[in-house]
């Protein structure tokens, strides 16, 4: 029962926020801005449902912000040769995979804690896609690439939402019910333990960075896409905002705990708040300081919660 | 109970959570300079009755006396400060301290009080005198994360008389020891009686209760169903009283049939933790592994079952030999390994127990990329009813069950997996009777059925009654190979101590071991 209760509340929490937001300020519930809404969170949500994976296995990567820029650009160079749509959005997941697999790879053979390989690679990866460009925009990519970004399908619905959505049902299907997802949580709640259960340990970790790259891929495609430009400096603070949305929605930091839905409602959380902000005219200054204290409500909340259930059971 | 005022008197006690009853009308009374024995298996409100008793807990109803004055704890600091200081079953200390550090932690010798400035020196001479006087052969100086689990469990001990100053509760104190420690401990116990301290001493090991207690209370169900001297009653009885039942035959008999060699083991060495060793396993038989700690026998099942690679030697299963074992190849080549430590390296804690038992063989409950649900319900089913695992719940948390029931999941999981060829390291450590002898009638199923069992315990009995033939590592290598139906308690201490001295006191623990257990 209290698992149910532990994720109604934040979506209670979401509903509240946007019933607060909508009688203050009408228009947020216009089809407009509930799409801007989606458009916004679009990018964060999905390098969210990728970081949900690597820390249920016990892991974080702080270079999610930078993979998103590199292979953001290596889909620019794509796209501005010449290369259909589809290419250039191939090659900026296949670029984010790459990265993603190097980082798993470094944590696993060099036993290293996840948190120091990956600063180390926000870096580098960033320093990579900065001297590649030079330091600027990549330019000449088809205006029509703007659709990923601006789209609409059937006049409605924003095509940044559909692949989120798409992703969404992939990263729940495979962490519910495959044995990746439950390898996954198996490593992040006793790594010793799944090991000595036979499972392979460093191949599956892998495997979770890799999605998460090709996911910062496929999040810095649609980025570019929003400016058609190939920016190396995008995604910059990222990393903090996917992380958080994923510890709203649920996730623990020490792994074994975490699903999409609750990463896709600590998103909306943080999307909402940050919309409805302006279109309060609140500054973003005061916006900072909200999201900062939500994030550390909900995980008192959830972390009371979890004690609450411990001192119950003996 | 009349002649002197008891230290402690717990008077009528009554806890529930949730609606369920832990403790019912419970009386617990311990004097000065006694030991107290509580007994009791695993869910019948020992650690709750101590947990109250260090204030962690409020009791719904009933009384607590000191010296005969009621006492209330809002917090453990209370407690501790009426006197009573605890020693848990799960330690905590602090691992990136020293010894010394860790004695003295919260009541460190100040040599200049206002600014709270430690005097290191008085407080590692105070704790190397403490441990010496003990017996206890750790240096003070050492950071506790270097020392093994017995020398953590000392100087846990070591802790708790600092500040133990009426009463002080040990539960399962000896869990990690050695023999030889054993009786240091109990060296210490009388010495902690001498000063007037009232000891309660929680432990399912009746034998070695035999030595220091005087006074018992065994609780079952929440009940205290039985208090008075020690030695009124015989340890069948004692057990009698615990499982409210009668436990015949705790290692049931088994007929002994032979089948091919399932595992071999030529000269495995691993630097620094044992070399040479050569023995055979097959199938029907189970080989004991006997020694005290550190003799190596954790670390050469664990090299066999592939966690950590050989340095030399050659390991064959199912007849063909394995080239660099590893923890996924043994298990789809049927070996299992129950580890020591199943809190760390066995069980998900925070999952379920049909997570917890499918996750050695997910591969046979999927088909192609996701896994049948259904099946896997059914499967969990299964090995718990197989295996009588309480509660018969399959969405149960296994944090919350009892070290039995959490041990009877980590066998289903190798049953599960198949396994033909079964390491079992200290099977039944900190669980209580019944499951005890659950666990060995499904060992002896396992070994009808024809696998392989590979048994390292301490506990000799339980060797004696479940092996066909003990092997005893001593130093890392394996220095005797005995048949279990002709070989003693003594023959098996002999080859396992090192010097004459660690014999004697080893055999000095097991002396009264007789009756009920065989």
């Amino acid at each position: 029962m209290s698992d149910w209760i532990k994720r109604l509340i934040p979506f209670a929490s979401l509903i509240a926020l946007c019933v607060i937001i909508a009688v203050l300020q009408p228009k947020f519930l216009s089809t407009g801005n509930l799409g801007s809404v989606a458009r916004q969170t679009a990018v964060i949500t999905i390098m969210a449902m990728g970081m949900t994976m690597v820390m249920v296995s016990g892991g974080i990567d702080l270079s999610v912000g930078s993979v998103m820029a590199l292979a953001g650009i290596t889909g620019a160079f794509a796209l501005a040769g010449g290369a259909p749509t589809i290419v250039g959005v191939a090659a900026s997941m296949a670029a984010g995979a790459a990265c993603g697999v190097v980082n798993g790879a470094a944590i696993t053979t060099l036993r290293i804690p996840p948190f120091i390989v990956t600063l180390g690679a926000m870096g580098i990866y960033r320093g990579i896609a900065l001297l590649v460009t030079d330091g600027k925009a990549v330019v000449g990519l088809p205006t029509t690439y703007g659709y990923l970004a601006e789209g609409n399908i059937l006049r409605l619905i924003p095509v940044p939402l559909l692949i989120v959505v798409t992703v969404a049902l992939a990263i729940h299907f495979l962490l519910s019910r495959t044995r990746l997802g439950r390898y996954c949580y198996a490593i992040g709640s006793n790594v010793e333990a799944a090991r000595y259960a036979g499972v392979r340990v460093a191949r599956y970790q892998i495997i979770f960075y890799l999605i998460l790259g090709a996911l910062a891929g496929l999040a810095g495609a649609i980025e570019s896409a929003r400016l058609v430009t190939g920016q190396p400096t995008a995604g910059e603070g990222y990393e903090l905002r996917v992380i958080a949305a994923v510890v709203i929605g649920g996730g623990s930091l020490s792994g074994g705990q975490g699903t999409v839905i609750g990463t896709i409602i600590g998103a909306l959380i943080m999307g909402v708040l940050a919309n409805g902000a302006n279109l309060l005219g609140i500054s973003s200054f005061t916006q900072q300081i909200v999201i900062g204290a939500v994030i550390v409500l909900a995980v008192t909340f959830d972390e009371f919660q979890r004690r609450r259930l411990e001192t119950a059971r003996s | 109970m009349a002649t002197q005022e008891s230290a402690l008197e717990m008077r009528g006690i009554n806890k529930s959570f949730a609606g369920n009853a832990v403790l019912v009308d419970v009386n617990l009374s311990a004097r000065a300079g006694e030991v107290h024995a509580l007994v009791g298996e695993n869910g019948a409100g020992k650690s709750t009755l101590m947990k109250i008793l260090a204030g962690v807990y409020h009791p719904d109803t009933g009384k607590i006396l000191i010296d005969g004055r009621k006492v209330s704890f809002a917090r453990p600091s209370d407690a501790l400060a009426s006197g009573i200081a605890m020693i848990y079953q799960e330690l905590s200390l602090a691992p990136e301290l020293t010894v010394a550090e860790n004695i003295f932690l919260g009541r460190e010798p100040l040599s200049f009080a206002p600014l709270g400035i430690v005097n290191r020196r008085e407080m590692n001479e105070r704790a190397t005198g403490m441990l010496k006087k003990y017996g206890f052969k750790i240096d003070a100086r050492t950071l506790v994360k270097r020392l093994s689990a017995a020398d953590r469990q000392l100087v846990e001990i070591t802790r708790a008389t600092v500040e133990a100053k009426r009463v002080l509760v040990m539960d399962e104190p000896t869990s990690s020891l050695t023999a030889h420690e054993v009786a240091d401990l109990f060296r210490l116990i009388r010495e902690l009686k001498n000063r007037g301290l009232a000891i309660i001493y929680i432990s399912h090991r009746l034998e070695e209760l035999d030595f220091i207690a005087d006074r018992l209370t065994v609780l079952r169900d929440g009940r205290a169903v039985y208090a008075g001297v020690w030695g009124e009653i015989s340890r069948t009885e004692i057990i009698r009283h615990m499982a409210g039942r009668e436990l015949k035959e705790i290692f049931p008999l088994r007929a002994a049939a032979k089948g091919e060699v399932r595992l071999r083991v030529a000269n495995l060495a691993r630097e620094g933790k044992f070399s040479d060793v050569t023995f055979e396993v097959r199938s029907g038989e189970v080989i004991g592994i006997a020694g005290l700690a550190g003799a190596g026998r954790t670390e050469l099942v664990e090299t066999i079952f592939g966690a950590y690679p050989a340095d030399a030697g050659e390991i064959h299963l199912n007849g063909a030999r394995v080239h660099k074992a590893q923890p996924e190849t043994s298990v789809t080549r049927g070996l299992g390994l129950l580890t020591e430590d199943r809190q760390r390296t066995g069980l998900c804690l925070n999952q379920s127990v049909t997570r917890n038992l499918t996750l050695a063989n997910l591969r046979s409950l999927a088909r192609g990329l996701w896994i049948d649900a259904k099946r896997e319900k059914v499967a969990a089913q299964e090995q718990i009813e197989k295996l009588h695992i309480r509660p018969p719940d399959p969405d149960k948390t296994v944090a919350r069950m009892s070290g039995g029931n959490q041990q009877k999941v980590l066998l289903a999981r190798w049953l599960f997996a198949g396994s033909r060829v079964f390491l079992l390291d200290e099977p039944t450590r900190g669980v209580d009777v019944s499951a005890r002898s659950e666990i060995y009638r499904v060992i002896n199923q396992l070994a009808k059925a024809g696998a392989a069992v590979v048994m390292v315990s301490s506990d000799l009995p339980e060797l004696l009654g479940m092996a066909d033939r003990i092997l005893v590592m001593r130093r890392g290598r394996l220095v005797a190979e005995l048949d279990a139906r002709k070989t003693t308690q003594e023959e098996i201490l002999r080859h396992a101590a090192v010097d004459e001295e660690e014999s004697q006191v080893s055999s000095f623990r097991f002396q009264v071991r007789d009756g009920a257990m065989r």
